[in-house]
């Protein structure tokens, strides 16, 4: 059962994410690449290719990766951790870390998916050992956001937008 | 969960709307899209088949602006509410944060409403959340309709939990706000 409401990423960790995308990027000479939280939510992309339908992309890998997650379990696989679109100018892999984030790398067909394979499990690695930190920092990080004034402000802007 | 971005000053939260096959999930969303400040949203995405019954999801992602200094967003995702699609269901449910629970008022639609959500109970048995404890909103939908049910039996049958629960006519905006509030509300006291 999970504990955590939330998770709170540094400024550091998502600097090392970053970095982490753009060297994956390079070394697969990939168009895109993401780091996405399972519940859709874009955590950080490099590449252009992403950048104006990230919110949507996001929302959508997210929920293909989920969806496809439901189809293996229902033919009985037990550990699916990835997906493999193949376009006929672009490919997408998509690969799941721990059951909380997915990494997405979007690439053309100059692009060997035996590479991306291999490099992307290197970077999943990492991208785990990232997360496990993310998590141990999570709840002393959360009083310096989320305390009783921002939630009194957060509600006020709901009143005044959430509105006809 | 929802996801506090130090970096980019961002908190995104996720709210799922549940229920049955034409209770007015997709139509509490469009009527969200049409009404709100057009600045405080972006497009609304619908995976729908050719007669319109939502097929995957509909997603509608809302952004309040700066407060104190934090960008907060909401993702309003609906369900599809047909049976079969029970599997789709779970793999939207992944990752939220807060549900709203659209229940179509009319007496013909009670069973359906019953068994909805018990499956919502089981899909979040699921994906390792209780719902006993979790943000959730009841939305009493339809309340237009002649066959439509007193608020009372619904709240006994479908609400043991007693959380708020607001009337709708969705299709006339009817309610579809008091509910975005309360459940945006209720996401952020538990963040």
């Amino acid at each position: 059962m999970e504990q955590l409401t939330n998770l709170i990423i540094s400024d550091r960790e998502l600097a090392i994410i970053s970095t982490l995308l753009n060297k994956l990027m390079n070394d697969t000479n990939a168009t895109s690449a993401m780091l996405l939280d399972k519940s859709g939510q874009v955590i950080a992309s490099q590449g252009t290719g992403v950048r104006r339908n990230a919110t949507s992309l996001g929302a959508l890998l997210a929920g293909a990766f989920s969806s496809s997650r439901q189809i293996a379990e229902l033919l009985g696989e037990k550990d699916f951790r990835t997906i493999f679109q193949q376009g006929v100018r672009e490919n997408i892999f998509t690969t799941m870390i721990e059951e909380q984030w997915l990494l997405v790398i979007v690439f053309d067909k100059l692009t060997h998916i035996g590479l991306v394979k291999v490099l992307s499990k290197k970077a999943a690695d990492e991208m785990e050992r990232i997360l496990q930190r993310v998590r141990a920092e999570t709840s002393q990080r959360k009083s310096s956001v989320i305390n009783v004034e921002f939630r009194s402000s957060v509600e006020d802007t709901i009143d005044l937008l959430f509105r006809d | 969960m929802a996801l506090i971005n130090i970096a980019s000053h961002e908190i995104h939260c996720k709210i799922v709307y549940y229920g049955i096959g034409y209770c007015g999930k997709t139509t509490n969303l469009q009527y969200v899209y049409k009404s709100i400040n057009p600045h405080a949203r972006g497009d609304m995405l619908s995976i729908a088949t050719e007669t319109e019954r939502t097929l995957f999801f509909d997603f509608l992602p809302l952004d309040l602006g700066a407060v104190h200094g934090f960008r907060t967003r909401f993702h309003l995702y609906t369900v599809p509410g047909q049976i079969l699609y029970e599997r789709t269901r779970l793999a939207v449910l992944n990752g939220a944060d807060g549900i709203v629970f659209v229940v179509d008022s009319q007496a013909e639609k009670f069973e359906e409403n019953v068994q909805s959500f018990a499956e919502l109970d089981f899909n979040m048995r699921r994906l390792g959340k209780d719902l006993s404890n979790f943000p959730l909103i009841m939305q009493w939908n339809k309340r237009d309709m002649p066959s439509a049910l007193p608020v009372g039996v619904l709240e006994r049958y479908l609400n043991r939990r007693r959380v708020p629960g607001f009337e709708a006519i969705a299709y006339e905006g009817k309610g579809v706000f008091a509910t975005l509030r309360a459940i945006s509300k209720c996401v952020i006291t538990q963040l």
